[in-house]
């Protein structure tokens, strides 16, 4: 990390560890006053538009760059379209757009879409953080052809999903919304690989959170007389967490270096190293979840205790984008495709 | 400690040139004195001839001092080296535990005599290692050894057994973890030195022990009343564990916890690359995401390695994720043969899925076993 981003990343940690508390996460609304005090410092300290052009307000980061910042936030459990709104902000800046100060949503899956006199209609599925934030950038396909839109939900009425997510998702019904941008897909973005990256950091983050409860609860929580770290048992649980954690860590690592040697009008991502994150994580999840609540016992199951929020949000974003079978899939017909053998194909 | 990071080491060209190099090598050489690979070579692939050419190329001792007969290149160089033979399928076992941690102990700990006198012969490839530390009664609990070294007026004398040391049977000379003072009560490493053991002194007996796949390459080794020089003293006196622990990063976190029947996918898509199923083609996926990540953990440990780190921990990490992952890669090929029966394999894919079903049950024990690994993790998590 260099200097400049250790620098934000400080004041992250110290915005994060001073203003999440699990009570905030699960009642992220406007009418809580803690949340209210953690969204406002939140836009001060303009964290948001590190990826953003200097011309805007942006420090001109690259992706490389913020990726300690993504798994910070998904570490602390930050109840806020943070990622969704760093991308938003980032997109918008390289079509030469400059982006709100608001907090800004993604949507990706989208149907029925109309845009008449630059008024926009149709149906919005999955949007993340719609009780949070109105303005909404979402890929659509239009005539055949994949554009951005982005726009301001002025009347539409979001319907919360019943899911098993951490994170509250809306389908979204949308009707004649005035439509600030409509850009031409960006070439050197490839959504679904930019996206299924973002899944894979909050994931390492979310992991290294769960590693964390796992050593404090079973180390304060005795049963027959000891603490449940000293079960061998438990110490392979959490050691599995560990180890898995590590190998997802390591598994991002090889994206986000490889994202810094691209040029600008190439896509920030090779399928192949995003296919080999968003498996490698998506393993580690499973297993993650299994252990970490095998360790808590009931307690783990509660809504009230950490656990829950962090084990919902793996579950969550190993399937987003595609889970580990699609993208190993991808990943193996890539290979076979390619007719090269499988060291030279690894090099 | 509750994070362990793995920093991504990127590889330069010249690293990429090196391994063209050696590929280009191992191809000639195997067609030229007729090689077949073999998954495991590390360990069951021993061919003196073999590692003498490699030392003739330079490759033996890479990282070590000139004025040894070393080379002083980088661990990521030796790294790369070490991958591209493990996948050929190279039968580097005679020269493979010296290389890779024998030698790198005498230069930390051995005298200057030492030194001259062993170091350039392992870079040649001309003298072998074996490992002295387990026991008939220590295996996972080590610090447990009760072979003993006493003082004498001339030097030490050496009672009693170690086994399972892999190649002693070929081996010059054995590093042994011995006992030469008693247990302290409050520190059970205390008390443990390291030997530098010549195998051909009178008083060594080495014997063979067939392993489940008929092979001895693994031995017991007894030591009576073996009579050693004082500089047969490797280190210092009473430092044996903490000298074995940083032994053990070398010998856990190489490609070869992860590397070892590569041979035997390479052998299987070969073969049946056009008949592989959707089914395989999703376990396909599976294994080059996993193993591209274990790739990316060992790299990181040889570069932290080579800037005087001490990351054992790390090791560990590697030797039980990439454990896991031969094992569930053997399985994953008898899976993704779903669609062509056993009897339509080669024989030479055959044979070599028949070896490497009857080893794998050895990696997870080798070097220390997932539970050793899991509790090294433990200990650093602070839950013992």
């Amino acid at each position: 990390m260099n200097e400049e981003i250790k620098i934000f990343f400080e004041i992250a940690e110290k915005i994060f560890s001073k203003k999440i508390d699990h009570t905030i996460r699960i009642n992220n609304s406007y009418k809580n006053k803690k949340f209210l005090e953690l969204l406002n410092e939140l836009k001060k300290s303009e964290l948001t538009k590190l990826l953003m052009k200097e011309e805007f307000g942006g420090a001109n980061f690259c992706f490389a760059d913020i990726v300690p910042l993504i798994k910070l936030s998904a570490k602390y459990g930050l109840p806020l379209p943070f990622s969704e709104t760093i991308i938003a902000n980032y997109i918008l800046s390289e079509s030469n757009v400059k982006p709100t100060n608001d907090f800004s949503t993604l949507c990706y899956e989208t149907s029925n879409i109309t845009i008449v006199d630059d008024k926009v209609s149709g149906v919005l599925r999955s949007v993340p953080y719609l009780n949070i934030t109105n303005f909404i950038l979402a890929k659509i396909n239009f005539n055949n052809k994949d554009y951005l839109i982005y726009f301001e939900n002025k009347s539409g009425k979001p319907n919360q999903l019943k899911n098993f997510l951490a994170e509250p998702r809306f389908d979204l019904k949308i009707e004649n919304e005035d439509l600030i941008y409509f850009l031409d897909f960006p070439s050197m973005i490839d959504f679904e690989n930019l996206i299924s990256n973002i899944k894979s950091i909050q994931s390492v983050g979310a992991m290294e959170k769960i590693l964390e409860l796992c050593i404090n609860y079973c180390s304060d929580r005795k049963q027959f007389g000891r603490s449940l770290s000293k079960f061998q048992m438990i110490q392979n649980h959490i050691s599995e967490i560990a180890l898995e954690t590590a190998a997802s860590g390591a598994s991002i690592s090889i994206f986000q270096t490889h994202s810094k040697n691209k040029k600008s009008n190439e896509n920030f991502f090779d399928l192949k190293n995003t296919a080999i994150a968003k498996i490698r994580t998506g393993l580690a999840s499973g297993k993650i979840i299994a252990s970490s609540h095998q360790a808590h016992g009931a307690m783990g199951f509660t809504k009230e205790y950490e656990l829950s929020y962090f084990t919902k949000n793996l579950n969550s974003w190993r399937n987003d984008f595609g889970n580990e079978t699609y993208w190993q899939n991808i990943l193996g017909e890539m290979f076979i495709k390619q007719n090269k053998g499988m060291w030279e194909f690894l090099n | 400690m509750s994070e362990f990071i793995f920093p991504y080491v990127e590889e330069t060209n010249f690293l990429k040139n090196l391994r063209l190099e050696v590929r280009e090598f191992v191809k000639n050489i195997f067609k030229k004195n007729c090689i077949t690979p073999s998954p495991d070579a590390w360990v069951f692939g021993a061919n003196t001839d073999f590692s003498k050419q490699l030392g003739k190329k330079g490759w033996l001792g890479m990282s070590f001092p000139k004025k040894y007969g070393g080379h002083e290149r980088s661990m990521l160089e030796r790294y790369v080296v070490t991958e591209e033979l493990l996948v050929s399928g190279a039968p580097v076992a005679a020269h493979w535990i010296a290389d890779r941690q024998s030698g790198s102990q005498i230069l930390r700990f051995g005298t200057e005599e030492q030194k001259q006198d062993i170091i350039p012969k392992i870079t040649s490839g001309e003298c072998y290692f074996a490992i002295g530390m387990s026991e008939p009664d220590s295996g996972s609990d080590l610090a447990s050894v009760k072979t003993k070294a006493e003082k004498t007026s001339t030097g030490w004398k050496l009672n009693g057994r170690k086994i399972w040391s892999t190649g002693a049977h070929l081996a010059h000379y054995m590093i042994v973890l011995v006992r030469t003072a008693p247990q302290l009560e409050n520190n059970r490493h205390s008390g443990l030195s390291q030997f530098l053991v010549d195998l051909s002194l009178p008083g060594v007996t080495i014997n063979g022990i067939e392993d489940m796949t008929g092979q001895k390459h693994f031995n017991e080794t007894i030591f009576d009343g073996v009579e050693l020089k004082k500089e047969a003293l490797l280190g210092k006196e009473g430092e044996g564990w903490k000298q074995v622990v940083g032994e053990l990063a070398l010998e856990r976190s190489g490609p070869e916890r992860f590397l070892s029947h590569f041979v035997l996918l390479d052998n299987f898509i070969n073969e049946f690359r056009s008949k592989i199923s959707d089914l395989g083609q999703s376990a396909l996926g599976k294994i080059i995401s996993e193993l591209q990540t274990l790739r990316v953990m060992s790299f990181s440990i040889a570069s932290m390695i080579e800037t005087g780190q001490s990351p054992e921990t790390q090791a560990a990490f590697v030797k039980e994720l990439g454990n896991a992952f031969e094992k569930q890669l053997v399985e994953t090929i008898r899976g993704m043969s779903n669609l062509i029966p056993f009897n339509k394999w080669s024989p030479g894919l055959k044979s070599l899925f028949e070896d490497a079903t009857l080893r794998i049950p050895s990696n997870s024990l080798r070097g220390g076993t997932s539970e050793i690994m899991k509790g090294i993790i433990s200990k650093q998590l602070g839950l013992r």
